[in-house]
């Protein structure tokens, strides 16, 4: 199993949300994590979501991108998300 | 000015000129507004047949294609053609009617959430809630419809929205965006291994009809002289009677093709996707070769094979600046000599109609203009086969999803695109079965449509299976109930009649084609007839299955 952590934003658009959630079920990938909040200015969802698969974590990010919703993607690459995690836990 | 009768001007400035489709309840302020529109309607008898007409439509002109259809049923039916599409990427924008938005989410009557149905088998999808979004919502729709790598979108429009009286203005025109060129050291890889190869072939897929890159794709044949395989999708991208075209590859590829993939050591694969109908057992496809993938779509490079020289984005730039001779001089003549030596013999035993030879003929006679809309199963299988296609707008299958009772849809709909050419359509007892209503289309707008309907009295690609891989436990296959198609037809209004026998060939075919409307031939052929070769499930190309004729 590898694991994949994705930022994206997405526009305030119908079921913009639901549409990459389905692709990644469909692309055989499982949401472990999910954060999904309206950003300030109310015009895109700011989204962080870690995929598990069997298969190659980052190859979900290239079929997000062609959602037309989805205007900006990145990965987190696993490394970077203990880190984060850790930094995290440090903090509080 | 309403909300219906912007939209259906919306359409006309997008360049629509036919829509198929089937009015009801949710849609009928659109339809009201058709009636002041120079936009041509096409009533079929079914919304799945206007799908599949929009589809066929699409493939023929290269146009964007249009289908339209009520809320809750009528969208419904519309799903499988939608998901035709999107399986092989053609540009379609579906309309459907919604129940008005304060309805929405009530259960009313003829309500589905056709927007979350369709939500994997779209490219994009808009659901109109306000009258302002109209503008917007059409101009995208086509702009991505036709961009990139085409699909279909859906507009699912309710029924107040359609209503609202409102000023509208067209929203302004931009541009489609170009796809980016390839990036200078991808094209400096790929040219590297293209100069070190010794035995390439290259592996043609639908996707450079798509791109419309069949020039481009044939000037980069000739300079490089590098043998040819095609996919079901990829055929017509070159001549089929092309002398380095080595014929159709995978599952029912012709020998030579399958021989050339498992011994080469560079595979140029272009506008393909390594579907496994074509590649077969994935690990042992092209097992010494290394791979050239050139390709619109990042996200198909890399989804299945590796390749050590990806080329993303136009493939017309990527196809011109790849186009230098390579050196395989040896190889080349081992490959035509495979396709000499594994050409097919159609002297088949008995006096019965041998299909693959019936379509041959069909070709032949029918010449090289000729559009052939297939439906699904052994005479798919056969027309990839045995017919000659010069361009890939002359092949129209469906070959992502597989759907049974494409063809004569889709023959209607390359017929309406193109009123001069002659469009066959070839099916089975099976498919034609699924969209039989449409022969009604068919007489209504007297459009003259041959249908070739070879009937083998079973579901022959299941029975062909289930007689190689199930032991012979044949289950459901049986259709030897069939009606008299000839006189289904002639009840339709459409000229009809049946050949059983091989010396009639000829005669049939010329007897067919010289109708001047439409018309079916009943083709009647041995239920025990098998597309050969086949490479069995999980197993790779190199273990294809020849016949063993008696």
């Amino acid at each position: 199993m590898s694991s994949v952590t994705l930022r994206l934003r997405l526009k305030r658009e119908e079921g913009s949300l639901v549409r990459v959630l389905g692709l990644v079920r469909r692309k055989r990938f499982e949401v472990v994590q999910l954060r999904a909040e309206l950003a300030p200015e109310g015009d895109y969802l700011a989204v962080r979501m870690t995929l598990e698969t069997a298969r190659e974590g980052s190859a979900i990010a290239a079929h997000i991108e062609k959602l037309l919703d989805a205007s900006h993607v990145e990965v987190i690459e696993a490394e970077e998300t203990d880190r984060e995690l850790r930094a995290a836990r440090v903090a509080s | 000015m309403k909300g219906a009768e912007f939209f259906v001007k919306a359409l006309e400035r997008e360049g629509v000129e036919v829509i198929f489709g089937y009015p009801g309840g949710a849609i009928m302020p659109v339809y009201d507004a058709l009636l002041d529109s120079k936009i041509r309607h096409i009533l079929t008898r079914h919304e799945q047949g206007a799908a599949l007409a929009a589809d066929g439509y699409a493939r023929a002109s290269g146009k964007v294609g249009v289908c339209m259809a009520t809320s809750g049923p009528g969208a419904t039916n519309l799903v499988t053609g939608i998901a035709n599409a999107y399986m092989d990427s053609i540009p379609m924008v579906a309309i459907t009617g919604q129940v008005a938005t304060p309805l929405m989410g009530t259960d009313a009557f003829q309500e589905v959430d056709i927007f979350g149905i369709t939500l994997p088998v779209v490219k994009h999808s808009f659901l109109v809630e306000k009258s302002r979004e109209l503008p917007r919502v059409v101009h995208e729709a086509f702009r991505i419809a036709r961009s990139g790598r085409p699909g279909p979108v859906l507009i699912d429009l309710p029924k107040d929205v359609a209503n609202t009286v409102a000023e509208y203005q067209f929203a302004e025109s931009d541009q489609d965006e170009d796809l980016p060129a390839p990036s200078d050291e991808s094209l400096m890889r790929a040219a590297e291994l293209i100069l070190a190869s010794r035995r390439p072939v290259i592996y043609a897929g639908g996707g450079i009809g798509m791109a419309r890159a069949v020039d481009a794709f044939q000037a980069f044949v000739e300079k490089t002289r590098i043998p040819v395989i095609a996919t079901l999708k990829g055929l017509g991208s070159i001549p089929t009677r092309h002398e380095l075209f080595l014929g159709m590859m995978g599952m029912h590829g012709m020998k030579a093709s399958n021989i050339a993939v498992q011994n080469c050591d560079l595979l140029i694969c272009i506008g393909a996707r390594f579907d496994d109908r074509a590649t077969g057992k994935l690990s042992a496809f092209a097992p010494h070769a290394k791979v050239i993938h050139m390709d619109a779509d990042p996200s198909e490079v890399g989804k299945l094979r590796r390749a050590e020289a990806p080329v993303l984005g136009d493939l017309r730039k990527a196809l011109e600046a790849l186009s230098i001779p390579a050196d395989c001089d040896a190889w080349r003549r081992e490959c035509l000599a495979n396709k000499v030596e594994h050409a097919w013999d159609y002297g088949a035993p008995g006096d019965g109609i041998y299909a693959p030879w019936f379509l041959k003929r069909l070709s032949q006679i029918g010449g090289d203009s000729m559009v052939i809309a297939c439906d699904v199963g052994q005479h798919q299988m056969w027309v990839a086969q045995h017919c000659d296609f010069s361009r890939p707008e002359q092949h129209l299958t469906s070959g992502g999803l597989g759907t049974m009772g494409y063809g004569l849809p889709a023959a209607i709909g390359a017929q309406i695109a193109r009123p001069d050419a002659c469009v066959i359509n070839v099916s089975g007892d099976g498919s034609i079965m699924m969209n039989l209503q449409e022969l009604a289309t068919l007489r209504r707008y007297d459009l003259p449509v041959k249908i070739v309907l070879i009937d083998n009295h079973a579901l022959g690609m299941v029975r062909q299976w289930q007689e190689l891989f199930h032991d012979k436990r044949y289950s459901e296959v049986d259709l030897s109930d069939n009606p008299d198609f000839a006189r289904v037809a002639e009840a339709m209004g459409i000229p009809a009649f049946r050949v059983d026998f091989r010396k009639d060939t000829d005669d049939a075919i010329r007897r067919l084609l010289a109708e001047p409307g439409p018309a079916l031939a009943h083709v009647v052929i041995d239920q025990e007839a098998n597309v050969w070769p086949i490479v069995g499930p999980g197993k790779s190309n190199s273990e294809m299955m020849d016949e063993v004729r008696k």
